[in-house]
């Protein structure tokens, strides 16, 4: 890919800091990284955006030192560097601060700074290494307490250390994963004005966020990354919101793989397809996959036809609020009607939200305040066992965490939801091994696992048999509504559309779906409504047809859509 | 494609049960042979010291009694720790549950004053399982609110249930009349020995009890869905949780079943074979029943088999003993034996595949054979 010199406003630097070339990683033989170009000028803070998937952390792990790639070459100062691992990158200049700060929480900051870094004095007190920390900070305008334990000091505060950290060993470009997403807003400001004191001095800064806001307000230029591929490189003095929401989120056609001009502002998205509203779907047609009209039941909803009997809700969360043991917000009075027959989509930057809306529908989070009612009951002091049994299905975004127990037969794991009930157990506590094997075979029979020996342990399923067999087993539960998250991550195009079916036909039962995706394409091809979750929030539910990718790209970044489009409760 | 033959080390997803068997068994003999070795550099006939070690455990009506005698203990603190780990917990407090068991047989044996020894025994057996469970459930308390691990819990309270032993066998529950000053009165209450006609005459029925646990152990596993929910939580907590059910309270009856059946032992040992409390009434029983439970992977059954096995080990170092060896280096085969079957179990997931060039003279045209070696 070539930048012209167009490229940054204000430097007219003629070669690149760093410079990658045609970067490749495969993981497994899924390409994580597929021929990036990707180069960053000296006095630049350059924002590398992209949904999780797209190959960012990748990238930056080849740049970092932390993974060799499989073909390509970083060049740095136009030399061609080997980065055999995070030390050789560090000696080169590139220094990384994670999302998860690796620091040492017992130890002070001023021996976190210090700790494995060859200039540490050999011989030196605690009071010597404080003095060091405290002319680094001034050096480097990020305030620390250099004699105060990590673990006693706020976030943002940890997080400048790790920065100094960096810093403090000569980094010459500072790679930043999410920076803010744990930083309060002055703390935000203050770290922006520290990255451009840094980038003030000639260095650079590779700036990975979801936040488009915050990309606009410091990027100088902007790498968008989609599927593993460079997709656009832009200043971003030229972008909006909504340019780049687009481009990350992928409607522009995938001719070119890399957009190299300036982007043009925001044209029209052509409407996918359009919503022709086919007549009341035929119930008994499982074979509705795509587009199917909105339900009976969403009308209701949204309170616009008051001449329709309301069918009663399948599940409502009203004002549900969920904290964790430290008190930090998950979910932030999250209000949603989920009716009969209805595939509720939910939209979001992963992160924000969906494990805990998954783990409160399913009853394995209790809401911390407001209610939750299944078929108009209320769900208070129910655990997820009362859910399955009540017709709550669950596929958990981590199956090989949650869903499956790994090193067991897939057999046993077949009956992870039935092994308490006729025919594997009678009279509530005998098991009966040959009922449960019978039951077993079938429910593996009926998922179309490859392989059908219901002893071969779990792990040694590929990924796309695990979930077709946690899916057949959660499908057969549920009876009144399935909660789906990320079901689709990772398997091939059979197997996702094998799913999307099953889902369609529990749908076409009156069976409500919740669907959890990062894949906006999904979502508008098989969701009737899409809800958007935003920091623990719901930012906006939109019906399918007033549903476009820009419209969630925006709620999916916080913010409210532009008095045009309208918000549905 | 390189022209010579070479070979690589490649991982085997899937093991079946026979390979794993062999690999255990293989994993044992190596370390009798490196046992031998170490024998044999410090002077000491290796091959006589194991004939003499298999005579006196299998030659005579007396060595198969003694054997049996000690492994009915093995078998009791190994399927204690073999229910734990179903629930993925280590109980390493086997030692110390089997001596609060004891102590608890022991108070009822000694001062409560009941006629039928029928009922006594009874009495006994549950205040020792009662002891047991007692012993683990600080360490269960611990595990479920606070998270502390169990292995250093159950460890650290063995020490104090043997120092609560020699208090009471060397203070208020001392024998006064005897001369021996570390042990309690005799207990009268004792388990009747075997039928004449058995030819087993030294033994006592506490040896049948022990196998009935393990049969109910063995059932409870398999034919309850309890059991299918311990091996659940032990596999995977999170999926337990996920799947409803109550993961703190499998978890905390796995392990007060594991601290009872130890304490059974422990009973079994004072009713059938000791008949007094004292500190000596476990040879390192609970230690030597964490190696029983792992050899038989924790299966209740097999616990039995690799209890008669660490029988026949620990009456070797009774040999060694007499041949002017420590008496740890009992312990310390053990040690060995252990080690060598957790190396086994890891190596018998690879194979040493040969890799041949293309050009054999057979003209096989094939150009990887594998040949399976299994260890």
């Amino acid at each position: 890919m070539v930048i012209g010199p167009v490229g940054a406003p204000g430097t007219l630097a003629p070669r690149p800091l760093v410079a990658m070339r045609g970067i490749t990683k495969s993981f497994y033989g899924t390409l994580a990284n597929d021929g990036v170009d990707f180069d960053l000028r000296a006095g630049e803070i350059h924002a590398l955006l992209g949904e999780n998937g797209a190959g960012k952390s990748t990238l930056m792990n080849v740049l970092t030192g932390l993974y060799q790639p499989d073909a390509g070459e970083i060049l740095i100062e136009n030399h061609p560097r080997r980065l055999d691992n995070p030390a050789a990158a560090i000696e080169a200049g590139i220094g990384m601060v994670h999302q998860h700060f690796k620091l040492v929480q017992n130890f002070t900051v001023a021996e976190n700074i210090h700790l494995g870094w060859e200039e540490t004095p050999r011989r030196a007190g605690a009071a010597a290494l404080e003095a060091r920390t405290q002319a680094l900070s001034e050096r480097f305008g990020l305030p620390v307490t250099p004699g105060a334990r990590v673990a006693d000091i706020p976030v943002g505060e940890q997080q400048r250390v790790e920065i100094l950290r960096v810093l403090a060993r000569g980094a010459r470009v500072l790679v930043l994963d999410e920076p803010t997403a744990v930083l309060t807003p002055s703390e935000v400001a203050a770290l922006f004005t520290a990255l451009r004191g840094f980038r003030a001095d000639g260095n650079a800064v590779i700036l990975i966020s979801h936040k488009l806001g915050e990309v606009l307000e410091i990027a100088d230029h902007v790498t968008v990354m989609r599927g593993g591929r460079s997709v656009a490189q832009c200043p971003a003095a030229g972008a909006s919101r909504a340019s780049l929401a687009r481009l990350i989120i992928g409607d522009l056609p995938p001719s070119g793989r890399a957009v190299a001009a300036p982007l043009p502002d925001v044209e029209p998205v052509e409407p996918r397809a359009d919503p022709d509203p086919l007549p009341a779907r035929d119930v008994a047609d499982p074979a509705a996959s795509r587009r199917p009209s909105a339900p009976p039941g969403i009308a209701a909803t949204a309170g616009a036809g008051p001449s329709v009997p309301h069918p009663a809700p399948t599940m409502v969360l009203r004002e549900v609020s969920v904290r964790d043991a430290r008190g930090v917000t998950l979910l932030d009075r999250v209000s949603i009607e989920i009716m009969p027959g209805e595939l509720l989509g939910i939209a979001g930057v992963a992160g924000n939200g969906q494990r805990p809306l998954a783990e409160v529908m399913t009853g394995l989070l209790a809401p911390s305040e407001g209610e939750l009612l299944l078929d108009g009951a209320s769900m208070r002091g129910i655990g997820p066992r009362g859910f399955a049994s009540r017709g709550v299905g669950h596929m958990p975004e981590d199956r090989l965490r949650t869903g499956l127990a790994a090193t067991l037969p897939q057999g046993e794991n077949a009956l992870l939801r039935e092994y308490h009930l006729p025919p594997s157990t009678r009279f509530g506590w005998l098991f009966d091994p040959a009922g449960a094997r019978r039951l077993a075979r079938g429910i593996i029979n009926a998922a179309a696992v490859n392989r059908r020996d219901p002893s071969i342990p779990a792990r040694n399923l590929s990924g796309g048999n695990q979930q077709r067999l946690v899916a057949e087993r959660e499908t057969r539960i549920s009876h009144r509504l399935l909660v789906a998250a990320y079901p689709t991550r990772g398997l091939d195009v059979g197997a996702v559309a094998a799913l999307h079916a099953a889902m369609h036909r529990l749908r076409a039962r009156g069976v409500a779906v919740v669907l959890i995706s990062e894949e906006i394409e999904e979502l508008l091809d098989h969701a009737d409504r899409i809800a958007v979750l935003c920091a623990g929030r719901i930012s906006g539910i939109l019906p399918v047809a007033e549903a476009d990718p820009e419209k969630l790209g925006l709620l999916m970044s916080g913010q409210s859509l532009a008095s045009g489009a309208p918000v549905s409760a | 494609m390189s022209t010579r033959t070479t070979w690589a080390v490649q991982r085997v997803p899937e093991v079946s049960g026979g390979v794993r068997l062999l690999a255990t068994a293989l994993s044992a003999i190596l370390a009798l042979i490196v046992a031998g070795i170490v024998l044999r550099l410090c002077g000491l006939p290796p091959l006589a010291l194991g004939a003499r070690v298999l005579h006196a455990s299998f030659g005579t009506r007396f060595g198969i009694e003694d054997l049996l005698l000690l492994a009915s203990p093995l078998a009791a603190c190994g399927l204690s720790v073999a229910v734990m780990l179903r629930v993925g917990l280590w109980n390493i407090g086997a030692e110390g549950q089997f001596f609060v068991g004891a102590t608890g047989a022991a108070a009822v044996g000694l001062f409560l004053p009941v006629g039928g020894t029928g009922t006594t025994l009874a009495l006994m057996a549950l205040a020792a399982a009662a002891g047991g469970a007692l012993w683990i459930a600080l360490p269960a308390a611990a595990r479920l609110v606070l998270g502390t691990s169990e292995i250093i819990t159950t460890l650290l309270l063995n020490f104090v249930a043997r120092l609560l032993v020699d208090f009471l066998a060397t203070g208020s529950w001392r024998d006064a009349r005897s001369s021996v000053t570390a042990q309690t009165p005799r207990i009268h209450a004792a388990f009747a020995k075997l039928p004449r006609d058995w030819h087993l005459g030294g033994l006592h029925w506490g040896i049948a009890l022990v196998i009935a646990l393990a049969a109910v152990v063995a059932l409870l596993f398999r034919y309850t869905s309890w059991g299918f929910e311990l091996r659940v939580c032990g596999a995977n907590r999170e999926a337990a949780r996920y799947a409803g059910m109550p993961v703190g309270r499998r978890l905390a009856e796995a392990m007060l079943l594991g601290g009872a059946l130890a304490g059974l032992g422990g009973m079994i040992e004072l009713a059938g074979t000791v008949h007094r409390l004292q500190g000596g009434l476990s040879n390192s029983y609970g230690y030597v029943g964490i190696i029983v439970a792992v050899l038989a992977a924790a299966a209740p059954v097999g616990v039995l088999f690799s209890a008669l096995l660490m029988a026949v080990v620990l009456n070797a170092g009774t040999v060694l003993q007499t041949q002017g060896l420590p008496a740890s280096a009992a312990v310390a085969l053990v040690g060995l034996i252990l080690l060598f079957v957790a190396m086994g179990e890891r190596l018998s997931h690879y194979r040493i595949a040969v890799i041949r060039p293309r050009a054999t003279p057979a003209g096989t045209g094939s150009a990887a054979a594998a040949s399976g070696a299994a260890e």
